[in-house]
């Protein structure tokens, strides 16, 4: 396990006060784990006291969506298009596209964000930090 | 999502409740009120006030009420600060939207918010209703 997969890990089981074992890397933060975005303050504060890297529950956001425009990401009844199901595929590649496009709402994206996702997250952000 | 219907309009809600004492604890262990959550004005507001805990609570839970009335939560661009708690001299609470969340609001036509709040010393509260032009924001 990775520095920061371990850090993580850490501060999602203290945040949401899991056993070890719930807190696992495809578990989904929302619905297998029942996340609330006070949840998630407690989880970012946490990573960031542990990594000095300051981030922002924003930035998850901006991870997800990746800087594609919101009519791009999702169409005019906010259900992902291909290209945000693209996008979502690379920055969460547990999720098949194919499953996603013209069906998932956008606002349900956040639901099949995983610890492993977090992870994966956090390490970019300590790494632009660093460079 | 189950939306009421008006004459060329629809109405959302969105709730949320804090634990005064689990957010007390989180801003003290931060060791100060984040910036990314508070704008200057609120937490202008809230300084020097009795029940200053409280009354940050009920602010991030109104934020995350209408982050959930429209429906981003905290994905397209949303940010907290773009959300704020406004006291008019009445000290009734309005919401005022900056930023991102305010061109989204704009471009899904919302009419117009308003925002109730409640704490005591365990929970915050914060219920907002929301006015559109269409059916679906």
């Amino acid at each position: 396990m990775s520095d920061i997969e371990a850090i993580v890990t850490e501060a999602v089981v203290e945040a949401l006060a899991l056993d070890d074992d719930e807190a696992t890397l495809d578990a989904t933060l929302m619905d297998d784990l029942g996340a609330e975005s006070i949840d998630l303050l407690d989880v970012l504060f946490r990573i960031q006291k542990a990594t000095g890297v300051k981030i922002e529950a924003s930035h998850l956001g901006d991870h997800i969506q990746g800087g594609i425009p919101d009519d791009e990401f999702s169409d005019e009844n906010d259900i992902i298009t291909a290209k945000g199901a693209a996008h979502l595929h690379r920055v969460m590649p547990q999720v098949d596209p194919a499953e996603i496009e013209g069906t998932l709402p956008a606002e349900e994206v956040m639901s099949l964000f995983t610890i492993q996702n977090l992870v994966d997250m956090v390490k970019t952000r300590v790494d632009s930090a660093a460079a | 999502m189950s939306t009421a219907q008006l004459p060329d309009s629809s109405i959302r809600v969105g709730i949320d409740l804090v634990s005064v004492e689990r957010f007390e604890r989180l801003l003290a262990d931060h060791g100060a009120p984040p910036d990314d959550i508070f704008t200057e004005q609120e937490l202008r507001y809230c300084e020097g006030r009795r029940r200053r805990p409280e009354r940050l609570a009920v602010r991030f839970a109104a934020k995350e009420a209408v982050l959930k009335t429209l429906g981003t939560g905290m994905t397209r661009g949303a940010r907290w600060i773009d959300v704020e708690v406004v006291n008019m001299a009445s000290g009734r609470p309005t919401v005022q939207l900056h930023g991102e969340v305010a061109a989204l609001a704009q471009r899904r036509g919302l009419r117009g918010l308003d925002v109730s709040l409640s704490h005591t010393h365990g929970f915050a509260i914060a219920s907002v209703v929301s006015l559109w032009t269409s059916s679906t924001p």
